[in-house]
């Protein structure tokens, strides 16, 4: 026993809370940032990786580049700014679909849930036909459009169910199922009375980053940024809500306003992702799940783990779909592909510990 | 109406009605409970208690007022009613996956501010409070592994590391054989001693509840028909008037009332 | 936006109908014997060439027994050829689509979704259409006792230049139709004849999402009278129907000496805002201004005005 004493040893409780552990998350980051690099270095054609990564030798290190101005332009101009957005996307997914799980407290609840993806698509369907000539497919009139539709659908779903169902989340998951099938119904209907458009709209939904730039990951990042901040600071707020509307009223939370600001929050996020990538579906739903699979229950780990997650999951995903075939293939369908497989496996070998 | 027998009641309730819609659940219920002092409420089935209880909980709308050491608790805002009150429903919710200390750590989220997180001190309190209800050996077991009586330590644990003057625990033993159902109770009673916390609990088993609360109040149909000392409170008249039920009311060595049902004579 | 399909063989079809219509044919032939002869002393015009037997490449054979004097067509090419070889008149409404010549009788008619209801509202004779699977469109106006005419998209120009000419057959214009197709086909082998065959290579956008066609398709074709080399051919150019969805990546790599655009006027793309889009302003062709903005409905179409869209290319061409 020694005179010098350290002030106040860490209490044993420690080793049994479920926080996210700083190697964890050191370890996550690293996945991710190899994740980026190896997405930078794939690629189709004569820009073999060597090249590129002297490139990128070159640039941190201020030598001679091995690539043209040309073929440089590809990978800062085309392929830097299409994995960043890859990763912030599939954060925004899946960061909001851990916080929907979070906040309607079912394992099925994503982030199109509440009519987000549903009013994106109605408003990008109405500014392909109506303003046809103005679809210029870099920060235009689409992804403002999006982005606008996706919050509107979720607003309403917010109104109506509140109206019907007080601030529980019984309303608000009936008032989305009405509001995504009636936006979906509108987008329907305008879309048959311009066939011709049909091909515009469905490429846009099946979701793709071909198109994105510098413009669109400075446009979409504060919205994802300010996102994620908000969903990591209440993740432990979302523990809390799991024991019930109730007993968190009785540790002091007001659960409506709490959930409020969690939906805005995944909204905005989601809002800011359909807006640059179109519809890109299952990563809102499986990354989360994974996570929990894999790490643990608390929200406090979840969300923060989910967002590193999807940015993995998505920036692997647009690998895939930008070097698989000779052409371009659309990122929602690779997202189906992988995930769901991949889902249903650790879904079985997990089963004790789900039920 | 009943009045405390202790020093200043911590706890007031005066003429409190709740009403979902046009029938009231309870209706002018006014009682005072002294410091340190435990109330049991008992009642038959959908009398209200559970619906009273959330009342000072701040749970439910009432008219009326509650008052907790001269505060009104409706002015109060939810988290420092939360420092002040520590509530724990019928059937809480216990996530499966959630360890033991997770769950109890909860219990400090009222003393944390919306962007904190634990400090070293808020996982001290946790441990005390887990050696308290003997907990602490399964400290990093999943609640879902649990038996009954360690989950509702579990729920009591949470509710003390709340560091509240005043527990409020609906049916606390539901659930619970005759041996985990008086542990959990002694327990309580060594922890209100320790504390000089105020209990209300809500206990359908009258002879447990005769043996531990220092008041009892009779709430029938929402509304008080009894209260005062158990042995004052549980007479075989009354209990068959508001329970229908045929029973004997037989005293043990240390003179607290005991419950016993007879089976109603025939011919 | 895609008006071109793939032709649908449908040699069952057209085998079974061919049965069906030897016995009518053989019937004809005697009767058409006696018909000829009085119309030829009547004189030219009127029902001369008709009953017409009309074998469309991969569709099914038509008869028509009178020249058609109420035509609905749901083709925007198709109408352009009708004008073209002097079936004007005999027009009485078009699909909305149907944009050229102007004074074409546009009604509110898809071509896409034909509705059997709304066509046999006009009262037509012949109905022409670039697709119709299963036959259940000529089912339907066959109960009015209308003949639907399947013209589908032409997978090459010899393909094109017979449909000129069948067209002026279907409408009693034959000698027109032919005329036409000759000149047409004339015309385009003399510009590519006369433009010089540089070996260059290009691309040719659909739209700005970089859906492109390969050398394997119709378009495909007249790039190659060039000598044009197209990006998008890859390993095998009738990969994903030959109109694959480029990556961004590839198209810079690539380093196209001309660019087409075919998406000015559904999407408002222009040389000014491809020199906008991330990277595209180191390729060659942007910088060096080989970025040619075409009519949509030029490019998407295969009326007689594809000599115009022909020329385009050879003007490009010649210019780069």
């Amino acid at each position: 026993m020694t005179l010098t004493r350290r002030s106040a040893p860490r209490p044993e409780a420690a080793e049994h809370t479920t926080r996210l552990r700083p190697g964890v998350l050191a370890v996550s980051l690293a996945v991710l940032l190899a994740a980026v690099v190896f997405s930078l270095l794939a690629g189709s054609g004569e820009l073999g990786w060597q090249r590129v990564l002297g490139e990128i030798w070159a640039q941190l290190t201020g030598g001679l580049s091995p690539l043209s101005e040309r073929e440089a332009a590809i990978v800062w101009e085309l392929r830097m700014p299409r994995v960043l957005l890859a990763g912030l996307v599939g954060a925004a997914l899946a960061g909001a679909g851990a916080a929907f799980q979070g906040v309607f407290r079912n394992p099925l609840a994503e982030p199109y849930l509440l009519g987000a993806a549903a009013g994106a698509g109605m408003a990008a369907t109405m500014v392909v036909v109506f303003a046809p000539a103005v679809t210029t497919w870099v920060v235009g009139p689409l992804p403002a459009a999006a982005f606008a539709g996706a919050l509107l659908g979720v607003g309403l779903s917010w109104v109506l169910g509140r109206s019907a169902g007080g601030s529980g989340t019984a309303g608000l998951l009936l008032a989305g199922v009405a509001v995504t099938a009636f936006l979906t119904a509108v987008q329907t209907f305008v879309q048959q009375l311009n066939t011709d458009t049909i091909k515009q709209v469905y490429t846009w939904t099946l979701g793709g980053l071909n198109i994105s730039g510098w413009t669109d990951v400075l446009v979409a990042l504060p919205y994802i940024a300010l996102a994620a901040v908000v969903l990591v600071a209440a993740a432990r707020l979302l523990d809390v809500l799991t024991l019930g509307d109730a007993e968190a009223a009785s540790l002091g939370l007001r659960p409506g306003r709490i959930r409020l600001v969690l939906l805005a929050a995944a909204s905005l996020a989601t809002a800011a992702a359909v807006s640059v990538s179109g519809l890109i579906g299952f990563v809102g739903i499986v990354v989360p799940h994974l996570v929990r699979l894999l790490a643990g229950a608390s929200y406090r780990v979840i969300v923060p783990l989910s967002l590193v997650g999807g940015a993995v999951f998505l920036v692997l995903a647009d690998v895939v779909a930008r070097t698989i075939m000779p052409g371009e293939l659309p990122l929602g369908v690779v997202t189906a592909f992988a995930g769901a497989p991949f889902f249903a496996l650790v879904l079985r070998t997990n089963r004790e510990r789900l039920s | 109406m009943t009045e405390a027998t202790g020093p200043d009641p911590a706890l007031t309730l005066h003429e409190v009605t709740i009403a979902y819609g046009a029938a009231p659940v309870v209706s002018d219920v006014s009682l005072a409970v002294g410091r340190g002092q435990w109330l049991a409420i008992v009642g038959p089935n959908g009398a209200g208690k559970s619906t009273l209880l959330k009342a000072i909980a701040g749970l439910v709308e009432y008219r009326g007022s509650v008052t907790l050491d001269s505060t009104r608790i409706d002015r109060l805002s939810p988290s420092d009613r939360a420092r002040r009150i520590g509530y724990a429903p019928q059937n809480p919710a216990l996530p499966e996956r959630l360890t033991v200390t997770d769950y109890v750590l909860l219990g400090r989220t009222p003393h944390l501010g919306f962007l904190a997180r634990e400090t070293a001190a808020d996982l001290s309190i946790v441990e005390d409070v887990l050696d308290r209800v003997d907990l602490r050996g399964l400290m990093g077991r999943r609640l879902g592994t649990l038996s009954g009586g360690e989950a509702q330590r579990a729920v009591l644990a949470r509710v003390l590391a709340q560091r509240t003057g005043l527990l409020l625990l609906d049916e606390p033993t539901t659930g619970l054989d005759i041996g985990h159902a008086q542990t959990l109770l002694e327990r309580l009673d060594q922890l209100r001693a320790e504390d000089n916390a105020t209990v209300v609990t809500t206990l359908h088993d009258l002879t447990l509840a005769a043996q531990y609360a220092d008041e009892l109040v009779l709430v029938d149909r929402g509304g008080i028909v009894a209260a005062g000392k158990p042995s004052e409170v549980l007479t075989a008249e009354r209990l068959r008037e508001h329970y229908a039920a045929e029973v004997e009311v037989l005293t043990t060595t240390d003179g607290r009332p005991v419950v016993a049902p007879v089976r109603p004579r025939h011919a | 936006m895609f008006p071109w399909s793939r032709p649908t063989p449908s040699h069952r079809s057209r085998v079974s109908r061919l049965v069906l219509v030897l016995p009518l044919l053989a019937v004809l032939a005697l009767a058409g014997c006696a018909q000829r002869e009085d119309t030829s002393e009547a004189g030219a015009g009127g029902q001369a060439g008709f009953p017409v037997e009309l074998r469309p490449e991969g569709a099914p054979e038509v008869t028509l027994e009178d020249k058609p004097e109420r035509i609905v067509s749901l083709v925007p090419s198709v109408t352009e050829t009708l004008y073209e070889v002097g079936a004007g008149d005999q027009v009485v409404a078009v699909d909305e689509m149907s944009t050229h010549p102007r004074q074409a009788p546009r009604a509110e008619l898809s071509g896409l979704d034909p509705d059997p209801q709304a066509i046999a509202g006009h009262n037509p004779d012949l109905v022409i259409v670039n697709a119709d699977a299963e036959g259940t469109l000529a089912d339907a106006l066959d109960k009015t006792g209308v003949p639907t005419l399947v013209l589908p998209a032409p997978t090459t120009l010899e393909a094109a230049y017979d449909q000129f000419a069948l067209v002026g057959k279907a409408t009693g214009h034959a000698d027109e139709g032919e005329r036409l197709a000759d000149r047409v086909e004339s015309e385009i082998t003399e510009l590519a004849e006369n433009t010089p065959d540089r070996k260059l290579s290009y691309y040719h956008e659909v739209d700005p999402s970089y859906y492109t066609v390969t050398s394997a398709t119709f378009l495909g074709e007249i790039y190659q009278l060039f000598g044009l080399r197209n990006i998008a051919d890859q390993g095998d150019p009738n990969a994903m129907g030959g109109y694959p969805q480029l990556t961004a990546e590839k198209i810079v790599e690539a380093d196209p000496d001309l660019v087409f655009l075919a998406d000015t006027k559904c999407c408002g793309q222009n040389a000014k805002t491809v020199a906008e889009r991330p990277g595209w302003d180191t390729m060659t062709a942007v910088k060096q201004d080989r970025v040619f903005a075409l009519d949509d409905d030029l490019a998407s179409r295969w009326s007689p005005r594809l000599v115009e869209f022909v020329r385009s290319i050879s003007n490009a061409v010649a210019k780069a």
